[in-house]
């Protein structure tokens, strides 16, 4: 037997059936106008924790950008300083080969060992380099000028390391620091053979006019500001290899950076393709709803009574 | 001996018009009741009136008979059936309390504003950064300042949303209170049922079917049971006992009203709303304390965490400070100011270790409880949402049916009421064809040759 229809129930199913479709259009005219696949987490809870992830670990790999970017300059402003420190141990090494020839009287060794006296104060100068306000060879006393131009060759900063945080639970040191390739450190014996008491030691040698002296820049003081040149060589490799690997550091976080708004992308973005042919798909759907149900509630027998 | 009137025949046709004409009052009364809410549409029985006995021995062959009266209305009857509304009653308790769930969850889900710029999640993300700013920049004053800043919003937004999920508990609970309270919907709902029992029962005891006070009564019921768990007895003269929920006492007895009663889990709209502010110590817990409590755990574990590393040995300053359990997100608050802020565990100015330990707390623990509240409040809501649609279709397919049964159909009626017309037409037809004939009898008949 067929189902007996009552006006009542007509129009209410009717109506209730429009609300549903037109439920449908606002959710997909909603997902067109924000562009967004989740705009609340029930649209797709697991979806959300993604979304949240995803913005999390964006946010996170933009900060560790900026550590990255940071930690660059620091090394650039590093190496320049190096390299100049570089020049004036070499310069000082063409001085004490020209010095140690004994073709030189007392006052032209006098001369040299005044320019060794500047060289030493360039040197000095280079080491209270700066980046952004902050001494960079100074350890962690970075608000502490390490040298004393024009004073004591003591170490003023400190052992500390500058730490960087480059990637997920990677952090690594930036810094050199003066008492390393300078010297004057208080906490190590002096004379430490670095280059500060190297050079005071030229000057005086210089200075001392004896056949003991001109043998000692001859023989030691050489092999000693040899062997600083290397040391000041190898740290400026370290400096260099720390670019190298911060440098590669800022290649991965941009690619992660593309990868993980991609994947935020997925989660999050409306598939726009998608959502179009959805709306035309159920706008079709809602006009032919408001068609019949125009129709099936107008007409009844009534309206082909006189 | 029994002789048949002359006139027998009009009363006869006189019964048709009368029995017509009720038939089609009743149709008019169900066209105009179509749209009433909880009107069941009403037919007029029709019978063969009580025929007119013919005693033995009056017929050729000596035997009796029973002559036709014509037909009479014996009932206005109320098309109903009562195992249909059991069934949407059930039905629409259970539409009732997901109805009411889900409004509220949606509101608490509105107030997290996640996924999104604004939400908890970004402020955290932004205050694991300014930690991380910290370490890039310690010696700079102003770095640490954005830091308190930053941890401040964090705070705020915490203790916002402890507020949100308070106000809606308090909402829930004031709208419990209004239903239930001496004013009522329940109380007004269960006086117009005590009263309707008496009305009932007068016209029950009269020996009337009042059709139309039942349907009162009915829509009464079923508003009733959206509200909570309804069950109804007769008491055999007409009236109805109504238990509401769980409640001690019925609410309505013949034309007594017990109410306010205390309530546990009395189903519905009702047993929702309480559901929805119940204790957390509760089975099954409440479900907005549940969130607080999580919230509650999330804001004491992001404090506890930076505090660990902020003042580790737990001699210097914390960070975060909160009050005492269970308030622990609305008390959530920054302890320190920018100088305060201890970014390393030496003194040297650009050491920071405590910084980059800091910002390593990115997605861990506090995090986490965050993400997987915001997921529980999610499904919740989903849950909930489907629950609801549901219950809406059941309710809508019970409905079907009653409607189905009970519902006015306007094709129906009018076919009815050609029905009754011609009904009503043939029986005066009848009766002036009785008329001619009586004419011929009075006066044709015996006038030969006047």
């Amino acid at each position: 037997m067929t189902m007996r229809l009552s006006n009542q129930m007509l129009s209410r199913n009717t109506l209730s059936d429009l609300t549903r479709v037109s439920n449908d259009l606002y959710r997909t005219q909603r997902k067109m106008s924000s562009g967004k696949e989740i705009t609340k987490p029930s649209d797709d809870p697991f979806g959300t924790t993604r979304a949240v992830t995803g913005r999390r670990d964006i946010e996170e790999i933009l900060q560790l950008q900026k550590n990255v970017d940071d930690a660059l300059s620091w090394q650039g402003v590093t190496e320049v300083a190096l390299s100049r420190i570089t020049d004036v141990a070499q310069r000082a090494r063409e001085l004490l080969v020209q010095g140690a020839s004994d073709s030189n009287g007392t006052a032209e060794r006098a001369a040299i060992a005044k320019e060794i006296d500047q060289l030493i104060e360039t040197a000095k100068t280079e080491a209270n380099g700066s980046y952004a306000g902050r001494y960079i060879f100074a350890g962690t006393a970075t608000t502490t000028r390490p040298y004393t131009v024009g004073g004591a060759d003591a170490y003023a900063g400190d052992a500390g390391n500058i730490v960087r945080t480059i990637g997920p639970g990677v952090s690594l040191p930036v810094n050199a620091r003066g008492a390393d390739f300078l010297g004057g450190d208080p906490a190590v014996a002096q004379p430490d053979g670095l280059l500060l008491t190297t050079l005071r030691d030229i000057a005086t040698h210089l200075r001392g006019g004896t056949a003991a002296d001109a043998n000692a820049l001859r023989g030691t003081d050489l092999q000693n500001l040899d062997r600083n040149l290397d040391n000041i060589t190898s740290i400026r490799a370290t400096v260099g290899a720390t670019t190298n690997r911060l440098e590669t550091a800022a290649k991965r976080l941009l690619e992660l950076h593309e990868s993980a708004s991609n994947n935020l992308s997925k989660v999050e973005d409306a598939d726009m393709a998608k959502t179009l042919t959805d709306f035309s798909l159920q706008q079709a759907v809602y006009q032919s709803a408001l068609k019949t149900g125009a129709n099936i509630v107008q007409n009844s027998l009534l309206d082909f009574l006189r | 001996m029994t002789q048949i009137s002359t006139f027998f025949g009009l009363q006869q046709s006189l019964r048709g018009l009368l029995a017509h004409q009720r038939a089609m009052d009743v149709t008019g009364h169900n066209i105009t009741n179509a749209n009433t809410q909880g009107y069941s549409r009403q037919e007029a029985v029709m019978a063969a009136a009580t025929p007119y006995e013919i005693e033995a021995g009056l017929l050729v062959d000596g035997g009796g008979a029973m002559l036709g009266g014509g037909v009479d209305i014996q009932a206005f009857r109320r098309i109903r059936d009562g195992f249909l509304d059991l069934q949407f009653r059930a039905q629409s308790m259970s539409l009732g309390g997901y109805d009411a769930t889900t409004s509220a969850l949606q509101q608490v889900e509105e107030g997290l504003s996640e996924p999104g710029e604004n939400g908890i999640a970004a402020q955290l993300d932004k205050y694991w950064s300014a930690w991380s700013a910290v370490a890039n920049n310690p010696e700079n004053l102003a770095t640490r300042q954005n830091l308190v800043e930053q941890g401040r919003i964090l705070a705020g937004s915490i203790k916002d949303l402890d507020a949100r999920l308070s106000t809606i508990s308090s909402q829930v609970t004031a709208e419990y209170a209004s239903l239930t309270g001496a004013n009522g919907d329940v109380k007004s709902m269960a006086d117009e049922i005590a009263k309707l029992n008496q009305a009932i029962k007068f016209a029950v005891a009269d020996g009337d079917q009042p059709n139309d006070l039942y349907d009162r009564r009915d829509v009464l019921l079923d508003k009733l049971s959206s509200l909570a768990q309804v069950s109804v007895t007769d008491l055999g003269n007409g009236a109805i006992s109504v238990n509401f929920g769980d409640a001690a006492t019925p609410l309505v007895n013949d034309g007594t009203v017990t109410w306010p009663q205390a309530l546990t889990a009395p189903g519905g709209r009702l047993g929702a709303l309480l559901q929805l502010t119940a204790p957390v110590t509760a089975t099954p817990p409440g479900t907005i304390e549940s969130y607080r409590v999580d919230l509650n755990a999330f804001a004491k574990k992001l404090a506890d965490d930076v505090n660990a590393l902020h003042n580790p040995g737990g001699t210097g300053t914390n960070f975060f400070t909160y009050g005492a359990a269970g308030t622990e997100a609305a008390s959530l608050a920054v302890n320190v100011t920018a100088t305060g802020v201890r970014y390393a565990t030496g003194t040297a100015t650009g050491s920071n270790d405590i910084a980059i330990a800091l910002a390593k707390l990115r997605g861990a623990g506090a995090d986490q409880q965050y993400q997987s509240l915001v997921a529980r409040i999610g499904s919740d809501v989903k849950n909930s949402e489907r629950l609801q649609s549901n219950a809406e279709v059941l309710t809508g397919a019970i409905d079907d049916r009653r409607s189905s049964t009970s519902g006015v159909s306007m094709d129906e009626e009018m076919t009815n009421l050609i029905r009754f017309q011609r009904g009503y037409q043939a029986s005066a037809r009848a009766m002036s064809t009785i008329d001619e004939m009586l004419d011929v009898l009075i006066n044709r008949a015996g006038r030969v040759g006047l």
